[in-house]
């Protein structure tokens, strides 16, 4: 968690997916680099950042005690890809299991989500800019940067 | 010492780090009848860490690697990376292009790279780690068909990384620097056998000991 000027930056995002929370209004937000769609691993030493549900309801919560307003605040969501195309695949790899994951705890948390990045084969690097809510996607191989 | 490496003790490390010098020569044995070259193998490292650890051991995360995936079946399961970094894909294709000239394609303006050399080289090398440990402790390994991608290493692997951390788990990466015509070529080999696979590990480590004495 922090606040305008600071930059948050994440770095190799494959099958992860990194969600930002932002509140517009202060200039405050957080991000999580989120590895796995639900908590039932976690244990006393796990860090809930890890997984979809407990790492979005953390950010919430923090950024709440900061003195945002639930109904200012919105979520931007990146990566979830699939690096390896395998055609014995059977169900949906991690990385769609943590977009929809990501997805349906936004929507039990009223969160919108005002811009994504997601799906795809490459990897992903992300800078999140507090002065402005934007955030920055540097995807493998691609020349340009997409902004969302 | 971290509790994922406490599953073996000193002595089962060695000789997980003396099955893998076995592959090491069985690697670099090959190399030199795929690339039909002298080839030379600096002395390899073996690390024996838990999983969480990998990305420790890796420079930089954000590396452009070509990364073969093989899942290992047999008497352990698990998965299996054999990592090339980025500045020494072109060599290791120019050095098989040599041999077999039409097999690869270099990358042109707006051309993908053409991996399927590493690809080929990957599934050959960790044939032939998988023969070194049926060879010292009698398990027969096999892996699936190799997939590739061509990314930042940590993109690569996290998927892998952060589903087989979730157990109690450790993994065996191998940093080969293979000689080759003046050349260097670095790879990475990473094995992670899966947690059920562990206990069947140490067991065939007990009775190659009987076998071979201590390490």
């Amino acid at each position: 968690m922090t606040h305008s000027p600071h930059l948050i930056s994440s770095t190799g995002i494959g099958s992860c997916v990194v969600v930002t929370i932002y509140d517009p209004r202060s200039k405050k937000g957080g991000m999580a680099h989120i590895m796995l769609p639900g908590s039932n691993g976690l244990n006393g030493t796990d860090s809930p950042y890890k997984y979809t549900d407990t790492a979005i309801v953390c950010l919430l919560k923090k950024l709440l005690s900061m003195g945002s307003a639930q109904q200012d605040i919105v979520a931007k969501m990146v990566g979830g890809a699939q690096m390896f195309l395998c055609s014995n695949d059977t169900g949906p790899g991690i990385g769609k299991q943590n977009i929809s994951s990501v997805r349906r705890i936004l929507g039990q948390e009223q969160i919108p989500l005002s811009g994504e990045e997601v799906g795809g084969n490459c990897g992903r690097n992300v800078d999140f800019y507090l002065d402005s809510g934007r955030v920055i996607v540097k995807t493998t191989g691609e020349k340009m940067d997409v902004e969302i | 010492m971290n509790k994922n490496t406490q599953l073996f003790t000193e002595e089962q490390l060695d000789f997980i780090r003396e099955m893998m010098n076995v592959g090491a020569g069985n690697a670099v044995t090959a190399m030199h009848q795929l690339l039909m070259c002298p080839v030379d193998l600096k002395i390899p490292k073996v690390h024996v860490l838990p999983v969480a650890r990998v990305s420790s051991i890796i420079d930089n995360p954000t590396s452009l690697v070509a990364c073969v995936k093989m899942g290992m079946v047999g008497d352990l399961g698990g998965a299996a990376f054999f990592i090339v970094p980025e500045r020494h894909i072109k060599r290791l294709i120019t050095l098989a292009e040599k041999v077999y000239p039409g097999l690869s394609q270099l990358p042109g303006e707006n051309q993908e790279e053409d991996l399927s050399v590493i690809v080929e080289i990957g599934n050959i090398l960790c044939g032939v780690y998988f023969t070194a440990i049926h060879d010292f402790c009698g398990l027969n390994l096999y892996h699936t068909v190799p997939v590739y991608t061509l990314d930042m290493i940590q993109s690569a692997l996290d998927e892998a990384l952060v589903k087989l951390s979730l157990q109690i788990q450790m993994a065996i990466l191998i940093e080969n620097k293979f000689v080759i015509k003046e050349d260097h070529i670095n790879t990475l080999l990473l094995i992670i056998p899966q947690a059920n696979s562990v206990k069947p590990l140490i067991d065939a480590l007990g009775k190659a000991k009987k076998v071979y004495g201590s390490a």
